[in-house]
C-alpha cells in the first residue's frame, strides 16, 4: 500500500469520524435550544392564564389555532406541572404524525380544579433543525472532499524529492560514474536523507575504485618481477651444463610463472572491461569469427577427436573487436577444455542469440556460481576466470548469459538484444567432424 | 648490430641484454630516462628496446624526441602497462612494435630480429638457413630451389626458430607465440611435438639438414652447424 494511500484512509476515516460524532452533538444542541425556546413560548402562555385565573378568577375561552391550543379538563386532584411531548395524527396537514410539545399544568378556579394544556407545534423546530442538518451534511461532504483532492495532490508534490531518491537508487550503477540527481526541496526529513544516500553512494564508490585500483596496481606491479623470473628460466635453459633433472624442475617452473602470467592478465582484463576501457565499437560479423575461431582451435579440436556441429547464420552486432575475440575465444575454448574425448560442440548462432553445448563431465561446483571468479573444477589447469569474463562482457553489453545442464550437455547462451542488427543473406555453413587443415 | 636496452629493471636488462649478446648483438643498458636521451644523440642504434614507465620520464616522450631528430633507428616498445592507448599511441609515434611484459626473451628476440631485418636489410626478405630459404614476403620456403609445403603454424615455427638460431626456445615460448594468450596447458605441448615433428619430417624429407633439435623435452633449437 502506498504510503499517501494509506495515510489518506486513516485521515479520511478520522475526519468522518469526528465529524459524525460532531454532527450528533450538533444535533441534540441545537434541538436542545430550538425545544427550551418552544418551553418558554408555553411558560409564557401559562403565565397569562395564571393571571387571568388570578385577576378573574374564571378561565379564559380555549382557543385552538394552528400552532397553539389551549384546554381545560377538569381534574380531581391537581397534576403535576410537566412539559410532554406527544405525536397526533393530522388529517388536515398532510396525513401525518406531527409532534407537539404540551405543558400541563393545575388551575384552581371557584374552588374547582382544572388541568390546562397548552400545545404548540414542533413542526417549525423540526423544519429548522433539518435544514441545518442538511447544511450540516452537505458541508461535511465538501470538506472530506477537499480533504482527499488536497491529501493527494500535496503528498504527491511534497514526496516528490522522496520518489526520485528512490528511483535514484535503484538506477544506481557503480561501474558507472553518474550521481544520483536530487530535487532540492525545504523538507528536512528529505533534505537529511538525500544528503545520507549522497554520502553513502559517495563512499561505497570510493571504496569500489579503490579496490578497482588495487587489482589494477597490484597486476601490473607483478608484471615486473614476472619479466624477470621469465627471463632469467629462458636463459637458464641456455646452459648446456644443465642435466635433466633439472629441466623437469625448471619446467615446473615455466609452467607455474605461466599460469601467473595468464592470471594475472585475465584480471587486469576484467578491470579493464568493468572500467569501460573498451568503448570503442564497429560492427562484427560474429559467423565470419566462429568460422575463423574454430580454424585457429583445430588443433585441441583435433586432438580430442570432437565432432563440431555449426549452424551458424550471419549475425552482426556491434563490439568491440578484441573483446569479440575473447568472447569468442573463452567460449569455445571452454567447450572443447571441459570436452571429453570424441565427444561434440555444437554451436547454434542465430540473430538473436548464441548457443554453445558441449559434452564433458558434470560440474563439480554448483552451477548458480559458473560465472563468479575463480570457479573451476578441482582438476581444471584453467585460471577459474574464463567465464567471468564472458559475463563481464555480455554485462557490458546487456547480453544475457545463461548456463543450463541439458541432456548431458553443458549449455551456455547469450541472448542479444531483442533488436539485433543483423542484416545479410541467409546463408548457413555446417561443419562435420575434423576441419581440414588448411594451408595459408 | 648495436641495441639499445632502455630499461630500469636491472635484473631484466641484464636478462635481455645476455640473451641477445648471444646474436652477436652489442647491447647497451641506459637504466633511466636521462641516460637513455644521452645515449640516444651521441649513436645510432639498430634497435632500441623501450620500456614506457621509466623513473625519471616517459618512454614515449624519448621516442618523440628520436622521432624529431630524424633518427632511423628501429624502437620496439616494451611496456608492463599492456594497454591499448600505450600500444596505439607508441605505434602512432613510430615504434615498430610493442611487446607487453612479461615476455619470453625468445620473443623479443623474435621481435628484434623482425625489426632489424626490416630496417636494415631493406628490400631483403629472404632468410637463409643452410639449404633452406624462407621468403617472408611469399610467406614460402625452398629447400635446394624446391619449394616445401608447410601448414601455416609449421611455417610460424620456422621462422621463429630461424629469429632465436641456435637458442633454446621453451615449449611455453612456443605456445605463447603460436596461440597468443591462449591457456592449453599440457595439452598445448602435445600439439608443438606434432608440428615439430611434421616440420622436422618435412625438411628432411625435402633434403634439408635435421636441424630442429630437442631439448630434454622442455624446448626446442634450431642449430645450423
Amino acid at each position: 500500500m502506498k504510503l499517501f494511500t494509506r495515510y489518506s484512509r486513516i485521515n479520511i476515516l478520522a475526519s468522518i469520524l469526528a465529524l459524525l460524532l460532531g454532527s450528533i452533538g450538533y444535533y441534540f444542541m441545537i434541538r436542545g435550544i430550538l425545544i427550551h425556546e418552544l418551553d418558554d413560548a408555553l411558560k409564557v402562555e401559562e403565565a397569562e392564564i395564571l393571571s387571568h385565573v388570578q385577576t378573574l378568577d374564571q378561565l379564559p375561552e380555549p382557543s385552538s389555532y394552528r400552532d397553539q391550543q389551549i384546554s381545560f379538563a377538569p381534574a380531581a386532584t391537581p397534576i403535576r406541572r410537566q412539559f410532554i411531548n406527544i405525536t397526533r395524527f393530522e388529517h388536515h396537514r398532510h396525513d401525518e404524525w406531527q409532534p407537539y410539545r404540551q405543558l400541563l399544568f393545575p388551575v384552581t378556579v371557584k374552588g374547582r380544579g382544572y388541568t390546562v394544556t397548552v400545545t404548540k407545534s414542533e413542526e417549525e423546530t423540526e423544519d429548522l433543525l433539518e435544514w441545518i442538518m442538511l447544511v450540516t451534511a452537505g458541508m461535511i461532504l465538501v470538506l472530506l472532499g477537499t480533504l482527499f483532492m488536497a491529501n493527494r495532490l500535496l503528498l504527491r508534490r511534497i514526496w516528490q524529492p522522496f520518489y526520485q531518491t528512490l528511483e535514484g537508487l535503484r538506477r544506481f550503477d557503480l561501474s558507472k560514474r553518474e550521481s544520483i540527481i536530487h530535487t532540492p526541496t525545504t523538507i528536512e526529513e528529505f533534505r537529511n536523507l538525500q544528503t545520507v544516500v549522497e554520502q553513502m553512494t559517495e563512499k561505497i564508490r570510493k571504496d569500489y575504485e579503490m579496490l578497482r585500483d588495487f587489482t589494477d596496481n597490484a597486476s601490473h606491479e607483478m608484471q615486473t618481477p614476472l619479466a624477470i623470473i621469465n627471463s632469467k628460466l629462458d636463459l637458464m635453459i641456455q646452459d648446456q651444463q644443465l642435466e635433466e633433472k633439472h629441466h623437469r624442475q625448471l619446467q615446473a617452473m615455466y609452467d607455474a610463472v605461466g599460469r601467473l602470467r595468464t592470471l594475472n592478465q585475465s584480471l587486469l582484463l576484467l578491470t579493464k572491461i568493468e572500467n569501460n576501457q573498451f568503448a570503442q565499437a564497429a560492427p562484427v560479423a560474429l559467423e565470419v569469427l566462429i568460422e575463423k575461431k574454430l580454424i585457429q582451435l583445430e588443433d585441441p579440436i583435433r586432438v580430442k577427436h570432437l565432432t563440431i556441429n555449426a549452424d551458424v547464420q550471419p549475425c552482426e552486432l556491434r563490439m568491440n573487436a578484441y573483446l569479440t575475440d575473447i568472447l569468442l575465444n573463452n567460449l569455445l575454448g571452454n567447450a572443447i577444455r571441459h570436452n571429453c574425448d570424441r565427444g561434440s560442440l555444437d554451436i547454434v548462432l542465430r540473430q538473436e542469440f548464441l548457443q554453445i553445448s558441449n559434452t564433458g563431465a558434470p560440474l563439480s561446483f554448483d552451477p548458480a556460481t559458473i560465472f563468479d571468479r575463480f570457479t573451476k573444477g578441482g582438476h581444471s589447469e584453467g585460471t577459474g576466470l574464463g567465464l567471468a569474463i564472458v559475463k563481464q562482457i555480455c554485462d557490458n553489453y546487456g547480453y544475457v548469459l545463461t548456463y543450463s545442464h541439458k541432456e548431458g550437455l553443458h549449455v551456455l547462451r547469450i541472448q542479444f538484444k531483442s533488436a539485433a542488427v543483423g542484416t545479410g543473406r541467409p546463408s548457413e555453413f555446417r561443419q562435420n567432424a575434423v576441419l581440414g587443415l588448411s594451408h595459408e | 648490430m648495436k641495441l639499445l636496452i632502455v630499461e630500469d629493471e636491472k635484473a631484466l636488462a641484464d636478462s635481455i641484454s645476455s640473451y641477445l649478446q648471444q646474436e652477436n648483438f652489442v647491447c647497451e643498458i641506459a637504466p633511466s630516462y636521462t641516460r637513455a636521451l644521452a645515449r640516444i644523440e651521441e649513436s645510432d642504434y639498430d634497435c632500441i628496446l623501450l620500456d614506457i614507465n621509466l623513473q625519471d620520464g616517459n618512454g614515449l616522450e624519448l621516442l618523440k624526441t628520436l622521432k624529431s631528430n630524424h633518427k632511423t633507428d628501429g624502437v620496439l616498445i616494451i611496456s608492463a602497462r599492456n594497454s591499448l592507448e600505450d600500444k596505439v599511441s607508441g605505434l602512432h609515434l613510430g615504434a615498430d612494435d610493442y611487446l607487453p611484459k612479461p615476455f619470453h626473451l625468445s620473443e623479443l628476440g623474435a621481435r628484434v630480429a623482425a625489426i632489424i631485418r626490416r630496417r636494415h636489410s631493406a628490400g631483403s626478405n629472404f632468410i637463409r638457413l643452410e639449404d633452406i630459404l624462407v621468403d617472408i614476403q611469399a610467406r614460402s620456403v625452398t629447400v635446394k630451389g624446391r619449394s616445401l609445403d608447410l601448414t601455416r603454424k609449421e611455417y610460424q615455427l620456422l621462422l621463429y626458430f630461424a629469429y632465436n638460431k641456435g637458442r633454446v626456445v621453451s615449449k611455453n615460448a612456443i605456445a605463447e607465440h603460436l596461440w597468443g594468450d591462449d591457456t592449453g596447458g599440457a595439452d598445448n605441448y602435445d600439439f608443438i611435438y606434432t608440428h615439430i615433428k611434421n616440420l622436422r619430417r618435412k625438411l628432411v624429407e625435402a633434403g634439408a639438414g635435421d636441424y630442429i633439435q630437442s631439448v630434454y623435452g622442455m624446448g626446442y633449437k634450431l642449430m645450423i652447424p
